[in-house]
């Protein structure tokens, strides 16, 4: 059975108590002050796009989902981050079209589904 | 710190060698280095083998001592080093710093990689070892797709098109119809380039380097040593490992690799040149796209004008700076291990004015072996002793 969707408007990523850095995670320190002292924290899902593509031809674990398409998104919180577009609602998942999303526009995470964020275009752009 | 120079080098052909074991392909290639520079086995002092996926290719380790065992080799240190795709670049590396600090005169750098008897599922999956499987790895991601994220990037930033690219394609397959070595030349029209599958949006078939078998091997010796041999003189002007962030988001730019670019400006002051005396690059094509950031990351191209250049032939032979005069990974092959290593036996080819795409007037090359998802990388200058 795959993952349900949960959605979510908030992303959970590291912070370091020691000295504020915030970190997509996993890590076991802080790569900028070295401390172990590491706290989840949620922070907004919104961002802007840096980039995105379609992978048509997915590794063995991910060839039941059809093609996906892989984004990195600069959240305005701070941390870059990899997740994925949601596949357009009217041609649902296994998509072979890619989101018109291009980089630098905004999008805004949607929610989850097992370990991936998802995330979308703004409307209003 | 001592002079470094290439005294012998070998190479299999790249491709499909099915009948061959992988210790056999590794000890063709150092066999052959060795026989060339006239050099007695019992003198190499240590051996570094470049390999990134035996284990679960083939189901082979301590390649290391197996291959000298098979050359040969006295009791010497035989180490093997991994670092994906920049596998024989960092043996190349160990090889020249052994020599370099007095470690020893001789010593010996093979790359060696076996992928064509495995199935595309099982190479992939080995593959994409070479990602942080616990960042990346979870969106599905994999090594075409990052080309893919760089590409729109670039389009979208420098408004590079498809049709520069496919230059890259186009020159490099090309070039490749004149290296014997080469798996995977031919002369191909932008046509058949949009007419190959989509891979990851831009990236089509055609855009990636074939799985390949292969190995290449280089003997690196002391300026003393080098003095009795009978081969050319090369010298080892600069090498350089630098390490990039190991996941894609971790890069502060999808549009360079900084491990490409620390590396390239270490081997410039430490061969006390600047981009504009390379003759020629061996860079690390894994994708036509990582050709045109290469260039730019390696300072031989001005910053977002890696597809004008292609387009325009300035990184033909004859052009401004040709790049990739044997056909690079796209024609060549990507024997993962083999790679690094064979960039350095063209360059070698190409300084002693015997390449069989021969740059004119080649006196200073320059190789570029690049990692993972950018997290290793080695850039290393060779230049003619007289140059």
């Amino acid at each position: 059975m795959p993952d349900a969707f949960e959605e979510l408007q908030e992303v959970t990523v590291l912070a370091c108590r020691a000295c504020g850095a915030l970190d997509p995670g996993p890590r076991e320190l802080c790569t900028r002050c070295g401390s172990t002292d590491l706290e989840s924290k949620r922070v907004a899902g919104t961002g802007t796009l840096v980039s995105s593509t379609m992978i048509r031809r997915p590794a063995a674990a991910f060839r039941g989902e059809g093609a996906f398409e892989v984004c990195v998104v600069d959240l305005d919180a701070g941390p870059r981050i990899t997740g994925r577009l949601m596949p357009d609602g009217t041609r649902g998942r296994g998509t072979t079209e890619p989101d018109n999303v291009e980089p630098g526009q905004r999008v805004t995470l949607t929610g989850q589904r097992g370990e991936i964020l998802y995330f979308a275009g703004n409307q209003d752009e | 710190m001592r002079r470094v120079f290439v005294a012998g080098i070998g190479s299999t052909a790249f491709g499909r060698h099915s009948g061959t074991d992988i210790e056999a392909l590794a000890i063709k290639a150092g066999d052959a280095a060795i026989r060339e520079s006239g050099v007695s086995r019992k003198e190499v002092g240590a051996l570094y083998l470049g390999n990134f996926v035996a284990g679960p290719l083939v189901g082979q380790e301590v390649l290391a001592g197996l291959v000298a065992d098979g050359l040969g080799l006295g009791q010497i240190p035989c180490t093997k080093v991994e670092g994906a795709c920049a596998s024989g670049g960092i043996a190349f590396r160990h090889a020249s710093l052994a020599i370099s600090t007095g470690a020893c005169d001789v010593a010996i750098a093979v790359g060696v990689e076996k992928m064509t008897g495995a199935d595309t599922p099982t190479v992939t999956a080995a593959l994409n070892c070479a990602m942080d499987n616990r960042a990346d790895g979870v969106s599905g991601l994999t090594f075409p797709g990052l080309f893919g994220l760089v590409w729109k990037l670039h389009a979208a930033r420098y408004g590079t098109t498809r049709s520069d690219v496919s230059s890259v394609v186009r020159k490099n397959k090309a070039n490749g119809l004149r290296n014997p070595l080469a798996q995977m030349a031919a002369h191909i029209d932008d046509e058949a380039i949009l007419n190959s599958a989509l891979i990851c949006d831009p990236l089509r078939l055609f855009d990636c380097c074939p799985v390949s078998d292969g190995a290449a091997a280089v003997l690196l010796v002391s300026e003393e040593v080098a003095r009795a041999c009978s081969t050319p003189m090369v010298e080892v002007a600069a090498s350089v490992q630098t390490r990039g962030s190991a996941r894609i988001a971790g890069h502060p730019d999808l549009c360079s690799f900084d491990a490409t670019v620390a590396a390239a400006h270490a081997a410039y002051d430490m061969a006390g040149l600047s981009p504009s005396d390379i003759d020629f690059v061996e860079l690390h094509d894994c994708f036509s796209i990582a050709e045109i950031v290469d260039s730019e990351d390696l300072g031989v191209v001005p910053r977002g004008q890696g597809g004008i250049w292609a387009r325009e032939g300035r990184t033909r032979i004859g052009g401004d700076v040709p790049i990739n005069p044997s056909g690079g990974l796209l024609a060549k092959g990507h024997p993962v291990g083999a790679t690094g290593i064979g960039q350095i036996y063209e360059t070698v080819l190409q300084l002693r004015g015997a390449h069989p795409n021969q740059v004119k007037d080649a006196a200073i090359g320059l190789t570029h072996n690049l990692g993972g998802t950018g997290v290793a990388c080695t850039v290393n200058i060779l230049r003619r002793s007289d140059a």
